[in-house]
């Protein structure tokens, strides 16, 4: 299976730019494709009802920082849709910071010629293996040369693609580099470690106050030690970090967590709760 | 590189039929009109040629530089980027001056080896720009607060002094409120290849043929013959004047009958 990774920010051309990619590769492989978001997204229908041959799923990651879910979900998607040929993973990358592109595959960032200047982009550009630029047509010739010269200083190994997903331009140059891309073989390694945002703000606290966030950190962190963190949704919640939450902000009791409920039959397997018998 | 001759491989018009003709040939120096209704595909053919296609764009066209499908790199490396390529829809978006722009386009492009060369291309670019519009640019001004003709301007001048390509294309600059005579006598040197999207009459009788568009394909091409090229001085002639005649309603001047008959002689 190859891993084609395409991270770009909101509104660059993504889904455009997959549609003439998917166009030019359908008829020699099979194509699972999913689409990684934060609150909603539509893509995946869209992919859906354009290639009745390609298999297509959304995540949203909801309260967890986007780009560590993708990452987390990775394998997940791999497990369940092996025996495809080409898995195209379409991020969203928001941060620009975290952007989980892969040793083992294909990452291409579809970057906008009109969104500013290439130097504010973190490893979303500068760890890309090919960088897709749209919206050339509406931009000088001068200003799209500088564009290149300074996507170049960032990110010199990268191949640059004038791209455009409504005409269908450099489709076929990105799908003629997906055919290169070898099937990846055992595992998959980040080309980047992705910074961390541990703090009490990451445990739902809303007033810019440092005890208020250092206190909600605290309680925050001790319910995490107790949780089995599988994001198994029995509490009515779709992740841990939501449950604990709402746990802080006394919405709900602990033992809401089957886990953390010893009178539940399915608390017994788990041994997140050993500390404290 | 040195460009002798571009040869453009038919594709298919609007509808899927192929086009009528198996190649036309383009040689250094010539001078093309691309005419046609609006729709009939001319800025696509401009495209096809700017993309070096190899029928992944919609005519499925091939355009081959000296006899020979163009590599990879020509399209993805800007330092061998060959076309320069000007059209209606283009604007500046950068935040910064005229003369910073132009210091980095010129350091990018490797134009010029010191400091002293750089500003005195710098004054050449805009001195050239301003033959071309009526408005005059100065070096201090932001890019962004360019009006449309002297963004176009710049645009036809540092594409003569800096993008310097073998091969240019000009996509309807008319309509952009500049001279555009000027600007034509600015980019064409000796040995370049121009291709002219146009609905002006006089500029499409300037060329040494032209491609007439229809459908979204190639329908013919029409050698400007002598004759034309008399009547398109002429012309020439009625243009002056009435730019003249517009100047004059832009001062608020009254306009006089003797002004309109002096281009009818």
């Amino acid at each position: 299976m190859k891993i084609i990774i395409f991270g770009g920010t909101p509104g660059s051309g993504k889904t455009s730019m997959i549609k003439c990619v998917i166009s030019e590769l359908i008829n020699d492989y099979s194509i699972h494709y999913i689409k990684f978001d934060v609150l909603n997204s539509s893509d995946d229908e869209l992919i859906k009802n354009k290639y009745e041959k390609v298999s297509s799923e959304k995540k949203l990651s909801g309260e967890v920082c986007p780009d560590h879910y993708t990452a987390l979900e990775i394998p997940k998607v791999i497990r369940k849709n092996y025996g495809k040929d080409i898995l195209i993973i379409e991020t969203a990358g928001l941060c620009l910071r975290c952007s989980p592109y892969v040793n083992e595959g294909l990452a291409i960032n579809v970057l906008n010629n009109l969104a500013g200047k290439p130097s504010s982009y973190g490893p979303l550009l500068s760890k890309a293996d090919i960088v897709a630029v749209t919206k050339g047509d509406l931009l000088s010739q001068a200003e799209r040369e500088i564009f290149r010269a300074e996507i170049i200083k960032i990110n010199p190994s990268a191949k640059i693609i004038e791209a455009n997903g409504l005409t269908g331009e450099g489709g076929i140059d990105i799908a003629n580099f997906i055919r290169e891309t070898p099937d990846f073989k055992d595992n998959l390694t980040l080309k980047h470690s992705m910074p961390t945002a541990i703090c009490g703000y990451c445990y739902g606290n809303k007033v810019l106050n440092d005890k208020e966030t250092a206190l909600t950190f605290k309680k925050g962190k001790e319910l995490k030690a107790k949780i089995p963190n599988i994001n198994c949704g029995k509490c009515g919640f779709s992740s841990c970090n939501e449950f604990v939450r709402a746990v802080i902000n006394n919405e709900i009791e602990e033992t809401q967590c089957i886990y953390l409920n010893k009178k539940h039959p399915d608390a017994i397997p788990c041994n997140c709760n050993l500390e404290e018998e | 590189m040195n460009i002798e001759k571009i040869t453009i491989l038919s594709g298919i018009d609007k509808k899927h039929n192929p086009e009528n003709f198996e190649a036309i040939e383009i040689f250094k120096g010539e001078k093309i009109g691309i005419v046609g209704p609006t729709g009939s595909g001319k800025s696509q053919l401009l495209y096809d040629i700017d993309k070096l296609a190899n029928g992944e764009t919609k005519t499925k066209r091939k355009i081959l530089i000296n006899d020979t499908k163009a590599e990879l790199s020509l399209k993805t490396d800007p330092s061998k980027k060959i076309i320069g390529y000007l059209t209606q829809h283009m604007n500046f978006m950068t935040d910064i001056s005229v003369y910073e722009f132009l210091t980095l386009h010129i350091k990018i492009r490797e134009k010029t080896e010191n400091l002293q060369d750089s500003e005195e291309l710098i004054e050449n670019i805009i001195k050239s720009a301003n033959t071309i519009t009526g408005e005059k640019i100065k070096k201090e001004h932001n890019l962004l607060s360019l009006s449309g003709g002297q963004s176009r301007a710049l645009m036809v001048s540092d594409l003569a002094y800096v993008s310097e390509s073998p091969i240019v294309l000009i996509d309807e600059i008319e309509n952009a409120g500049i001279k555009i005579e000027n600007a034509l006598n600015l980019l064409v040197k000796s040995g370049k290849i121009i291709f002219l999207v146009t609905h002006d009459p006089m500029l499409s009788l300037s060329t040494d043929k032209r491609i007439i568009m229809k459908n979204g394909a190639i329908s013919k091409i029409i050698q400007t013959s002598e004759a034309e090229k008399q009547m398109c001085k002429q012309l020439s002639k009625i243009s002056t004047s009435i730019f003249q005649i517009r100047d004059t309603i832009r001062e608020g001047e009254l306009l006089e009958y003797k002004d309109v008959l002096r281009g009818l002689k």
